[in-house]
């Protein structure tokens, strides 16, 4: 009889640790994803930051450019009235986060392209020691790390997803010029680019309370399914 | 293994199988290999021989040598017998060669020795290690921060000459670029096109030689974090009035907040100080360009300094602190009381100087610009005094003010009152008691002073009496005094104050109850000691003795002593020999004693103190010859000998006077009492005739001197011829006959003087000379006349017979004067002469035993004491005739 008693109870033992052994594992893992989430997110936010601040920052330094390439010469300032087609749209595009997180990045891609042909036209238009081209080359590099910052951040957002390529194809630049149209061109060119970055800063404040938040809800999500 | 070993060989021996056409063609039968550019050092290197192209040798005569050594045969390994393995340690840096050689087996190995060796250069080296501690910076270059980051590590590990290391900067902008740079150095500088903010970087350093390459760790960090700006420009520091505890300090940012948003670091401290207080950063947050400093001094001078950094945790370094900002705190009301004291000097009697003097109050907020003072004497309480001020006018380094001078009875107290006046306002006023003398309250016990890692302490123990409510020290040097006050629980202090080494300082105790100055104790300290400047200058107090000298000397001045004076050490020196005598330090004056008499002595005086000492001047002089009074108690003495012997001598004349007497001057028998007398019936007169002229018969004395006289000159001739002489002198009373008193000199003298013309020609006088033919007997009564003859000798005559006048003028010149000028009288006296000899005669002998010893003066000097009275009679008997 003592033999029988004992055998039910570890079977009832054995029951109970059945029951309870997953509910204690989903908890034990839940408990440690969301620790991940919280610090995906806070990884999140701190490189949205940070690229808003180069952003500004660029922002900064194409105003200084503006002003710099508005100061060389007489009648300077009445180039940049003059409108352009040949220039990126300062626009960003896309629905979703990702396609203008993407765009944004292509844009920069194509302002880089742009910067370049204005560098080789202002290098046979200035002199060596102009602070223009300091200043152009100082655009141009934050305009590159600012679209490594971009596509860094679409990586950690969208690790999956590839960055698209721009939907008109290579960037189209302008045909040889002279040097009137140079001069419109540089100024459109710096303009334009500044105008986007304006945008692009806007844009992450956006996304900062989308793309962040929403990658935390969907962690959240993701655990609570499996 | 073996057999994988085995494998390894058999590939070596093919490549070497394949290679030696090269060695063939050169003509070498020996073949070694690998040729490795460099081997690492403590690894074990392999080297394999091969014989090829002869069967002359084997591999049994192969061997190895390396650096003149030759490799024990353990090392080898024969693969077979055309090729020999060896196995070395590869140790030390030097470069060496492994040689492979064959043994003289053979005439022809030993002909072509050069065909039978091959060697391998052995190039040493250490494989490269990981470096180690990057660390890398970004200076500020104008107004962005410079696109070059300059890194530098740790080159772990060693290199050799020949294998050196070569190391590679990488600097990867993330997602971006990737920059290199290579250098033989520890450092490097990586040029960038422009900073790249906000990107995070990923640096490492690669180190590689001939031996392999390995990086070291990877330094990921935010750009920012290599990031040193410049310090905050244009620091200003602003004092406001009505602020007279705070400062403003304001700055630019010395680059733009969207390159490194910054944080600062403020300092300050009172100028001159440089111990700096900081301001906590949790108040020094981001993006300021002022900051209020608060809780400060008012009229204090305080520098600032500031510095910045990115203003995110650990990220960037600090820059340089800004050039000093300087600036003065307003003034404001003195706070607490000035600190007032009084010097207290004796002047005329029942009075007492009191000279009252001030500090500024500890916080006195501001320069002070007068001394408001009230003076009231106790018996005058209800008497309302006035204040007086006195204008500071303080030299910079002088902290007291002198504020008044007041001429105090012993009998009166005095409460002074005294307030500090400053720009702003005056502070509270701070008061003293001058007590009466007689009632002035009990000091401090058991003083002491000392002197402990160079600081001058006191100690003391609080009075019996009433309750002390502070204490007063004060120290006086030369003209300088100074004080400060300690609470009364104190019992032991450090002189804060500005102290001189090597000066004596009289440090004074003041107890203070209630304002009431107590009695002082005083203790004179040095801060420090060393020797005298001077030593002391030695003279003689007085001249020196034969054998004793006392020496005296000045104090050493106060100012010079440097030291309290533990004693004197006093040197004496005469030739080679020193002397010293050590005597205490209040001593000014001392004898020296047991000197040498007639000795020239060098003293000196050293002057000693606990840390030196100082020899003064030296000072010579002789000691005398004679004690004093040496020479006049020999005087004495030899004066008092020669007294005692001549009073003896009277003492013995008078005590013997008749003895005396009766050998100088016997009894002569008084003629005229003789017998003989009545021997001549025919001169019965004449023989009485004497007695009645004898008063008057000095000449007659004279003559008798002369005879004594001439009886004793001729007595140094025989008796007999006395006898004849006497005989013959009888006889010769004519000229100048008997005179014997003057010498030849005497006569030539008198001659010269012009006497009398009888005088000049007594030399050439012929002298008569009466010749008897029966001496004595013409004593007796004969009546045979005398026979008169001239002489014919011209020796000159004595003294008295030339001038027989001279002895007119000694003995009786006056009554002979008259017959000098009478020639018939002259004739007349020669005769009564002759018969004057002839009448003494008898006498003579006796004289003569007498007057042996006796010299002319004393016969001259007793001529008046001669005794006259034996021969009156007989002169009487002359002047009759």
């Amino acid at each position: 009889m003592n033999g029988r008693v004992q055998r039910m109870s570890f079977q009832q033992f054995m029951e109970l640790t059945t029951t309870l052994l997953p509910l204690l594992l989903v908890m034990a893992v839940d408990s440690t994803r969301t620790v991940a989430a919280s610090s995906s997110n806070q990884q999140c936010g701190n490189s949205l930051q940070q690229t808003l601040k180069l952003t500004r920052l660029a922002q900064k330094e194409s105003v200084l450019l503006i002003k710099t390439y508005a100061a060389q010469g007489e009648m300077s300032e009445l180039f940049c009235k003059v409108s352009v087609n040949d220039v990126p749209d300062p626009n960003i595009s896309g629905l979703e986060p990702s396609e203008r997180i993407a765009s944004i990045y292509t844009h920069l891609q194509a302002f880089m392209a742009h910067f370049k042909r204005v560098y080789e036209q202002q290098t046979d238009l200035q002199l060596p020691s102009s602070p223009l081209l300091g200043e152009l080359t100082v655009v141009s590099a934050r305009s590159r790390d600012l679209a490594a910052l971009m596509n860094g951040f679409y990586q950690s957002l969208f690790p999956n997803l590839p960055m698209p390529e721009p939907a008109g194809g290579p960037t189209m630049l302008p045909p040889p010029q002279n040097v009137f149209q140079q001069k419109v061109y540089g100024c459109a060119v710096l303009r334009t680019y500044k105008e986007f970055l304006s945008n692009v800063a806007r844009e992450l404040r956006t996304l900062k309370g989308k793309v962040c938040r929403r990658r935390m809800e969907t962690n959240t999500f993701l655990l609570r399914m499996t | 293994m073996t057999k994988s070993v085995r494998v390894l060989q058999l590939l070596l021996l093919s490549c070497f199988t394949s290679a030696p056409p090269a060695a063939a063609e050169s003509g070498n039968h020996l073949v070694t290999a690998p040729h490795p550019p460099v081997v690492e050092i403590g690894t074990d290197f392999t080297a394999t021989c091969m014989i090829i192209n002869t069967a002359e040798v084997t591999a049994d005569d192969l061997y190895w040598k390396r650096a003149q050594a030759t490799v024990p045969k353990e090392q080898y390994t024969k693969i077979n017998t055309t090729a020999l393995n060896v196995t070395i340690h590869v140790s030390g840096e030097r470069n060496e060669w492994l040689f492979c050689f064959c043994k003289n087996v053979s005439d022809n190995v030993i002909l072509n020795q050069g065909k039978f060796m091959h060697g391998v250069l052995l190039q040493k080296g250490y494989r490269p290690r990981k470096p180690e501690n990057i660390s890398c910076i970004a200076l500020q270059e104008e107004t962005i921060i410079s696109p070059i980051i300059t890194c530098s590590w740790d080159a772990a590990g060693r290199q050799t000459k020949d294998v050196a290391t070569n190391f590679k900067l990488i600097v990867k902008v993330i997602n971006s670029i990737i920059v290199n740079v290579s250098t033989e150095g520890n450092s490097a500088s990586v040029p960038l096109n422009t900073f790249p903010h906000c990107m995070e970087l990923e640096i490492w350093v690669e180190a590689k030689n001939k031996l392999g390459t390995i990086q070291s760790e990877r330094l990921r960090r935010d750009s920012g974090y290599f990031v040193k700006t410049d310090p905050p420009a244009n620091i200003q520091i602003i004092s406001e009035k009505s602020f007279p505890t705070s400062l403003l300090i304001n700055w630019n940012l010395p680059i733009i907040s969207l390159y490194v948003g910054l944080m600062y670091e403020i300092r300050f401290c009172q100028n001159g100080s440089h111990d700096w207080a900081y301001v906590p950063l949790v108040d020094t947050a981001r993006n300021i360009q002022s900051f209020r400093l608060q809780n400060f001094r008012p009229d204090t001078v305080y520098v600032t300094q500031v510095r910045c950094k990115d203003h995110r945790e650990d990220y960037g370094y600090w820059s340089e602190w800004t050039s000093n900002a300087t600036e003065r705190t307003p003034e404001d009301q003195p706070k607490g009381k000035p600190d007032l004291w009084r010097i207290v000097s004796e002047s005329d009697v029942g009075e007492r100087r009191v000279q009252f003097v001030c500090k500024d109050p500890v916080f006195a907020n501001g320069r002070i610009i007068r001394f408001d003072m009230k003076v009231q004497e106790q018996k005058d309480k209800v008497k309302n005094t006035s204040w007086e001020s006195f204008p500071v006018n303080r030299s910079d380094h002088s902290s007291s003010s002198t504020l008044k001078d007041v001429l105090l009875a012993d009998q009166s107290a005095l409460k002074v009152s005294v307030t500090a006046v400053n720009s702003v306002g005056s502070s509270a006023a701070a008061s003293l008691f001058i007590p009466e003398t007689a009632h002035e309250l009990a000091p401090v016990r058991e003083l002491r002073g000392g002197v402990h890692g160079g600081q001058m302490r006191l100690q003391w123990k609080p009075p019996n009496t009433a309750a002390v409510t502070e204490y007063v020290v004060q120290w006086v040097s030369g003209d300088g005094m100074d004080w400060q006050r300690e609470n009364r629980s104190t019992t032991h202090t450090v002189i804060k104050g500005d102290l001189r080494k090597f000066v004596c300082y009289t440090v004074s105790v003041y107890p203070i109850y209630s304002g009431w100055t107590g009695q002082e104790a005083t203790v004179q300290v040095f801060l420090e000691q060393s020797a005298p400047e001077e030593g002391p200058a030695v003279r003689l107090h007085r001249q020196p003795g034969r054998n004793e000298a006392e020496l005296e000397w000045t104090e050493i001045p106060q100012s010079s002593r440097r030291g309290f004076i533990t004693n004197y050490t006093i040197f004496y020196k005469s030739g080679g020999e020193l002397h010293s005598v050590t005597v205490p330090s209040n001593t000014t004056s001392f004898t020296l004693r047991s000197l040498t008499g007639n000795t020239k002595y060098d003293t000196w005086i050293r002057a000693s103190t606990a840390a030196g000492s100082a020899e003064g001047s030296r000072h010579s002089f002789t000691t005398l010859k004679y004690a004093p009074g040496e020479i006049e108690l020999v005087v004495v003495g030899a004066s008092l000998g020669f007294l005692f012997v001549v009073v003896m001598t009277m003492v013995i004349c008078i005590s013997k006077k008749e003895t005396i007497k009766k050998n100088f001057w016997p009894q002569i028998p008084n003629p005229g009492e003789s017998t003989i007398g009545y021997w001549s019936p025919d001169y019965p007169l004449k023989a009485e005739t004497p007695k009645e002229n004898c008063l008057s018969g000095i000449s007659v004395l004279d003559v008798d001197m002369c005879d004594g006289k001439m009886v004793f000159d001729e007595d140094k001739t025989s008796l007999p011829l006395k006898k004849d002489k006497y005989l013959s002198e009888e006889h010769s009373s004519g000229i100048g006959g008997s005179s014997c008193m003057s010498s030849p000199r005497q006569s030539v003298s008198d001659s010269d003087e012009g006497g009398d013309p009888v005088d000049t020609t007594a030399s050439t006088v012929q002298y008569s000379s009466v010749v008897a033919s029966n001496g004595y007997k013409g004593q007796t009564p004969s009546s045979q006349a005398a026979i008169f003859s001239r002489s014919e000798s011209t020796q000159p005559l004595l003294d008295c017979e030339e001038n027989p006048d001279m002895l007119v003028q000694e003995g009786s010149r006056h009554q002979r004067r008259p017959a000098d000028n009478d020639p018939a009288h002259f004739n007349q006296l020669l005769e009564m002469e002759q018969q004057e000899v002839l009448e003494p005669l008898d006498f003579c002998p006796l004289e003569e035993d007498s007057e042996l010893t006796r010299t002319d003066e004393q016969s001259a000097d007793w001529l008046p004491t001669a005794p006259a009275s034996s021969y009156m009679p007989q002169l009487g008997g002359y002047k009759q005739q």
